[in-house]
């Protein structure tokens, strides 16, 4: 179902106010001015009662393929590892190598592809990228520059307007394609001893190059189209897209322009390590770029590292726009053919064929589809189905519940989102790692439905397996004053023990 | 000066052929066998004739190696080429040039005339052709009784028409070239150069057939074959080139030619004259798509991981620039450059997209051909039989390519399998072949042609053994020629 | 094939700045004079491929562009050999490769050890 393509999100920007004196850029702090722009109309007034601004915010995403091997060699796939103990001849560009694709990744590209409403190109094609890099052994990346695996495709996401869960909007961004590539090794600056260290183990990695087109206007926007690529990745398995460890690197291509007038210079934003940071980047990309347009200044077409310690995007020192990667046909492999229903010859080894259809049939539902069921299933809102697909593990967790008590899952829903989860974020746990599992969970529910303990008892249960067990004292006097003293204190000290161990 | 950059010590041979162990491995247990080197050999030394990789101990095997040893085959030696194989006389390497052994031949001797009194006998001496040089030297010279070359342009064809030995190029995919270090990923090919036909068959039975390691080698099954005792050609349609009368080609080469077109007619085939109209410029077209992957595929030595690496320490990038301007030659720092240039944005439309539709213009006129009912073609191997190396310095590197490349290159382009047959000895005693060319994966077709014509014009053997009576001194060189 | 047409095109010359430009991408420089000759003659060779008319003519990668890809299972195959890989290097430290500061461009042509200063 894939939306009608909405371009940019009607968001105007006007320069919402003067910076503070002498700063070349605008200053870290404030830039309160993205996130009202998802609303898509209202904009705070600028004092300087210029023309709005329109900004526009594309993606380059690079996804990490989980697969056992690399792209092109049988080397392991690793997060972490003795440098250099996952690398091949091939990784280290010994001469006379060369490159053997991995079934797994052109499967996950196909899957991705496919969730992304993209067409699957039957014909595929790898090019050679050049230039030379530390982490780069062979000069250049086997990419898909001319004819990648997936086009023309489609991602839809939704936010919250003014940060209030009742109001969701759901926007839709074009995906232009997404491309197989090389990931390059790493680089270790150590700048005491002037020298760079290189470890290979991930030179070689599959990537999924996932190109959004420029339908994004600000960092929310941005933000929540990430989110909702990294659950689809997720949920297809073809990338574990933990930013943290590097699987999902987001580039920002961000420019302003007047309404009516063609795009402005746009600059490239790096180095961004988290969907918050995400937000962050481009709201102050775009702020400095209004600011700098308005102060008579011009955009250069620059690559610009995100700062996260300053919340500031700074020029990264770049080939003075000389680059020219000069790409060329990868010749070590013929073009890559898939196959649908219809094309997929009788005679071949079946181990050589990719068939898109049979992919398509198998693919799991998608967060949309499983949040839509949930809605219908359980009757809760649609921003709680989004909630319980924001957590990984929330949603079995809350249907495990639901299986287990009488509560109504419109009830159960806000005990968990309300109560269970703000208690796991205050102790840093995630899903999976809740003391309190679905089990208790459901046992005190149904405790609070027959009214045999009150909710603020559900709730000091909740706490204290999230890790307060002072509150255990508290507890028994509860039960105490609920029994109106007829419980025996060490028996109730001893029941909720064992329920809390469970 | 030297045939090959490196040889095995004896223990090594021990250990990779069958020597003494009992059981044969296989049908080439035994074999004494050279390899260029341009193919990888685990633990010994692998060096493109260039001084970016002198030193560099590869550890693997290429696919054609292990095949070879896994036959029981006795790796004899690596032999010289021009460095990475760039080059047509095998005069271009860190090595210097290889010297052709029938310079020492009593058939050369006998009929070489000193243009002035003043030359004596050091000077005589003509080059192999390239880049196999050192291949086709050791089979010429009775070294050994196989060599693998590589065949990109004419590399292996060229060198074994001007050594009096047969070269077989075989269809693009059939073998593998991984462990081949590449000059054209697109172009190359391992070469096979054998003394007779059926040897060159007994190799090729040996190496073809699909690697995981590459994928360009095709997935389909290869039988080996046997050529039949009596090759029959007398329901062949044989064609004629027209436009491989290129200028330069010499008259006794052109006699040659018609002379064994016309064997082939009272054998009973049809002889036609054919045409490929765009052969002129597939030279240019070659010219092209060879610098711009010389250009990627040289991306790689940059000293860090292996081979030279430049004592320069400022920035990585100073570090690699320096490495490569003391471990290029001439020649390949040349083609890098106009390969970049080709690539450059601005001009891959123009030259490099521009060259990729000849190729197709060319490889389109084989197909035409073939279509048309003609089975094989026969053309020249050679403008000309083997010049003295004094000549030959007299051109730049890239005008003698593009001289001694022309006949052999199309095949190349269009992935057909072709072999040069020697076939009589010039006015100068010197070796002259003829080139095959076939169908895509047509092998025995190509070879049973091959050993039909091999029957009827019963080439010469060297004869190097009144040379060693003779001159002791020329014998030394001869040996060095071959491996040393 | 408009061979006979025999148009004249006059080679574009390159400028120091493309011959800078490529030095700089190639990390190979052209030493001499000749190194330059050689790059105008290679140029002025290709220059004949605009005599042949590709009008509708699809460029041709590879032999193989109808045979399918190989594809390989996703299996751990190799790795392990980072000894045998840093054998081959000239500088390391631990399991490392070694390289200079990165980072760092080419010089500028003017302040760059090149033939091409002169010219």
């Amino acid at each position: 179902m894939a939306a009608v393509a909405a371009r940019g999100c009607g968001g105007v920007w006007r320069r919402a106010w003067q910076h503070g004196a002498g700063g070349p850029g605008p200053s870290p702090c404030g830039r309160r001015a993205a996130a009202s722009s998802a609303r898509g109309g209202a904009v705070p007034v600028g004092k300087s009662g210029l023309a709005p601004w329109v900004p526009v915010v594309g993606l380059e995403i690079h996804a990490q393929i989980s697969s056992n091997s690399k792209l092109f060699s049988g080397s392991q796939v690793q997060f972490a590892a003795p440098p250099n103990s996952l690398v091949s001849f091939f990784d280290a560009s010994l001469p006379g190598t060369l490159p053997v694709l991995n079934r797994r990744c052109v499967e996950a590209a196909v899957m991705t592809g496919l969730a992304l409403n993209c067409s699957i190109n039957k014909k595929s094609l790898f090019d050679r990228k050049h230039y030379f890099y530390a982490d780069l052994p062979a000069g250049y990346q086997i990419t898909q520059q001319r004819v990648p695996i997936a086009v023309n495709g489609s991602l839809s996401y939704s936010l919250c307007i003014d940060n209030k869960m009742s109001q969701m909007v759901t926007k839709t961004v074009r995906i232009k394609q997404i491309q197989l590539e090389q990931d390059s090794g790493k680089s270790l600056h150590d700048d005491t001893r002037s020298q760079t260290l290189v470890d290979l183990n991930r030179a070689g990695v599959g990537l999924m190059e996932v190109v959004m087109e420029p339908d994004m206007c600000c960092g929310e926007e941005a933000a929540a189209a990430v989110r909702e690529l990294q659950l689809i990745l997720q949920t297809l398995g073809s990338s574990q897209a933990v930013m943290a460890e590097g699987q999902l690197r987001v580039d920002a291509n961000v420019s302003v322009h007047h309404p009516g007038e063609p795009y402005g210079v746009r600059t490239e934003v790096k180095n961004i390590n988290s969907i918050r940071f995400l937000a962050k980047a481009v709201d102050y990309e775009i702020q400095r770029q209004i600011e700098e347009l308005e102060n008579g200044g011009t955009i250069l077409n620059e690559t610009r590292a995100f700062d996260s310690k300053l919340g500031c995007t700074v020029p990264m020192r770049d080939k003075e726009g000389k680059q020219d990667y000069r790409f060329m046909p990868e010749p070590n492999l013929p073009p890559l053919i898939l196959y649908d229903a219809k094309s997929l010859p009788a005679n071949m080894n079946h181990q050589q064929v990719i068939n898109i259809d049979w992919i398509h049939e198998r693919l799991p539902d998608l967060p949309s589809v499983t949040r839509a069921k949930l809605v219908e299933r359980y009757g809760i809102l649609p921003e709680h189905s989004f909630a319980l697909l924001n957590e990984d593990g929330l949603t079995e967790f809350f249907e495990n519940v639901v299986k287990q008590t009488q509560m109504k899952p419109k009830k159960v829903i806000g005990w968990i989102l309300n109560v269970l989860l703000s208690y796991l974020k205050q102790h840093s746990l995630t899903v999976k790692e809740s003391p309190v599992s679905s089990v208790l969970m459901a046992d005190l529910l149904n405790l609070l439905e027959k009214k045999e303990i009150s909710s603020t008892a559900a709730k000091q249960v909740m706490a204290i397996k999230a890790g307060n067990l002072k509150v255990l004292n508290k507890l028994i006097g509860l039960v105490q004053r609920e029994t109106q003293g007829r419980s025996n204190p060490v028996l109730v000290k001893q029941l909720l023990e064992k329920k809390l161990s469970e | 000066m030297k045939a090959a950059a490196s040889l095995a010590d004896l223990d090594t041979f021990a250990e990779l052929g069958s020597v003494g162990s009992g059981q044969p491995l296989g049908v080439l247990d035994g074999i004494p066998i050279a390899v260029k080197d341009n193919f990888n050999t685990a633990g010994i030394e692998t060096t493109c004739a260039s001084n970016m990789l002198k030193g560099y101990i590869s550890p693997y095997n290429a696919t054609v190696v292990q095949k070879l040893l896994d036959q029981g085959a006795v790796l004899l030696g690596k032999t010289n080429l021009d460095e990475f194989a760039m080059g047509s006389g095998s005069t271009d390497g860190v090595f210097g040039p290889v010297r052709n052994p029938w310079s020492y031949s009593r058939q050369y001797k006998e009929k070489y005339v000193p243009k002035s009194f003043s030359e004596d006998g050091e000077s005589n001496w003509v080059i192999t052709g390239g880049s196999s040089g050192g291949s086709a030297a050791a089979v010429s010279s009775f070294t050994c009784f196989a060599a693998l070359g590589s065949d990109t342009g004419g590399s292996t064809r060229n060198p074994a028409a001007h050594c009096g030995v047969v070269g077989l190029k075989p269809t693009y995919g059939l073998i593998s070239r991984h462990g081949l270090i590449p000059l054209v990923n697109s172009m190359d090919v391992p070469g096979i150069l054998t003394r007779c036909v059926d040897d060159a068959a007994v190799v090729l039975g040996s190496l073809a057939g699909h690697d995981p390691k590459d994928s360009t080698t095709i997935q389909d099954n290869f039988k080996p074959f046997e050529l039949p005792d009596l090759p029959d050609v007398s329901k062949l349609s044989i064609g004629i080139p027209k436009e491989y009368q290129a200028p330069g080609l010499s008259s006794e080469i052109l006699a040659l030619w018609s002379k064994a077109a016309d064997l082939f007619k009272h054998a009973g085939a049809k002889v036609t004259e054919v045409s490929l109209p765009h052969t002129r410029y597939s030279i240019v077209c070659y010219h092209v798509l060879c610098t711009a992957e010389v250009a990627s595929n040289m991306a790689r030595f940059d000293g860090l991981e292996y081979g030279h690496r430049s004592d320069m320490n400022k920035s990585t990038e100073s570090m690699y620039a320096a490495t490569r301007r003391e471990g290029f030659n001439d020649v390949v720092r040349g083609r890098i450059l106009s390969g970049n240039y080709f690539l450059l944005k601005q001009n891959y439309e123009n030259y490099f997209i521009k060259a990729q539709k000849v190729r197709r213009l060319i490889a389109n006129d084989f197909l035409k051909v073939f279509r048309s009912g003609v089975d094989i073609l026969l053309t020249p191997t050679t403008l000309s039989d083997a010049v003295p190396y004094i000549e030959f310095l007299k051109e730049d590197n890239r005008t003698r390519s593009a001289q001694d490349d022309i006949l052999t290159q199309a095949a190349n382009m269009a992935g057909l399998p072709a072999i040069n047959v020697p076939a009589a000895l010039s006015e100068r005693g010197l070796p002259i072949g003829l080139q095959f060319i076939g169908r895509s994966f047509q092998e025995k077709q190509l070879l049973t042609v091959a050993k039909w014509f091999e029957k009827q014009v019963k080439f010469p053997m060297i004869q190097l053994e009144e040379v060693k009576r003779h001159n002791h001194d020329v014998f030394q060189h001869q040996r060095s020629a071959s491996f040393s | 094939m408009a061979g006979h047409r025999c148009i004249e095109l006059v080679p574009q010359a390159v400028t120091v700045e493309v011959l800078d430009h490529l030095e700089q991408l190639a990390l190979v420089d052209f030493r001499d004079a000749e190194g330059v000759e050689r790059l105008r003659k290679a140029i002025q060779f290709a220059d004949q491929l605009h005599e042949v008319n590709t009008d509708g003519v699809e460029p041709m990668d590879s032999v193989l562009e109808d045979r399918c890809l190989y594809l390989r299972e996703d299996d751990v195959t190799e790795g392990n050999c980072a000894n045998e890989l840093l054998k081959n290097a000239r500088e390391k430290v631990e399991e490392y490769f070694v390289a200079p500061p990165g980072n760092i461009p080419l010089p500028k042509l003017e302040e760059r050890e090149t033939f091409l200063k002169g010219s």
